[in-house]
């Protein structure tokens, strides 16, 4: 991956009290001179990579369970994703899936940093053939 | 340690992987590495035509080129991980895990690989999601 560029992706879980705007404001009080683009759902942060990686550090730091983030490859603005030149998003559908989960990873994160007991959840098992049989007949 | 997450664009695997520590390893990179070096000129693709064929490395010549192309992006990070975490069956199929002939590829090199593997599900509530991020947790900090 290039040294030179990193743009992030800054998502805010759906229950945060936090908007995109305000993140945006932050990040620029930061004043490390990175690239910072609101979106509906956070905000975009692009720069080099260490500057990036400060701003992720403080984010982090200020709303440990609030704000996620990752890797985005295009660059902001790139006219083959951008929405407001109709570029297309293919992944967007998968953000928007776990943007909803992300309430779920937050109790997920808060309880494993209290250290509570966890259970793995049993797997599901198969419906027998037979039982499956007795429903489709019981609605017939 | 490197980390190979799958679904390779999940937010969740990415910001858990980075979090607890470690690098995790998407299919954000090798996009864009071919953003900064080469220029994809077939947009919405993140592939070239050279990939499909690269991707015969990882899939035979008669498995579909859109398969051939995911796996030419994701065979090499398997390739250089030294773990990997799983969330299997995702409630949405969009994008990049829309083939599930590619995730069970996916599955099939990480198991051929030998490396330490978790495999997880999505979360449907608070229990599962305490469960999630304790097993990765849990995961990670066994790799060390």
């Amino acid at each position: 991956m290039s040294e030179e560029r990193e743009t992030r992706i800054f998502m805010i879980s759906p229950n945060s009290m936090t908007t995109p705007d305000q993140l945006v404001r932050e990040i620029h009080a930061m004043g490390k001179g990175v690239t910072a683009k609101e979106t509906c759902y956070g905000t975009l942060v692009e720069g080099p990579r260490a500057l990036v990686r400060e701003v992720l550090a403080t984010v982090r730091g200020k709303h440990p369970y609030d704000i996620y983030s990752k890797v985005r490859a295009y660059p902001t603005g790139d006219p083959r994703r951008c929405r407001a030149q109709h570029g297309t998003r293919p992944g967007y559908s998968q953000l928007e899936a776990e943007w909803e989960l992300l309430p779920l990873i937050q109790h997920g994160l808060i309880c494993s940093d209290k250290g509570e007991p966890f259970e793995v959840p049993k797997e599901k098992d198969k419906l027998p053939a037979e039982e499956f049989k007795k429903i489709c007949e019981a609605i017939r | 340690m490197k980390i190979f997450i799958d679904p390779p664009n999940s937010l969740i695997l990415f910001d858990l992987v980075e979090r607890f520590g470690h690098e995790p390893l998407g299919a954000m990179a090798p996009i864009q590495d071919r953003i900064d070096k080469i220029e994809l000129d077939m947009p919405p693709m993140n592939v070239t035509l050279d990939d499909v064929v690269k991707g015969l490395k990882y899939a035979g010549i008669e498995v579909p080129s859109g398969i051939r192309g995911r796996l030419a992006l994701w065979g090499p990070l398997i390739d250089i991980a030294d773990a990997a975490i799983t969330m299997s069956e995702p409630p949405f199929n969009f994008g990049c895990v829309g083939c599930e002939r590619s995730n069970e590829m996916v599955r099939y090199l990480i198991r051929r690989r030998g490396i330490p593997h978790l495999i997880i599900g999505y979360p449907e509530d608070g229990d599962e999601a305490k469960a999630v991020v304790g097993q990765i947790k849990e995961f990670l900090e066994g790799l060390k």
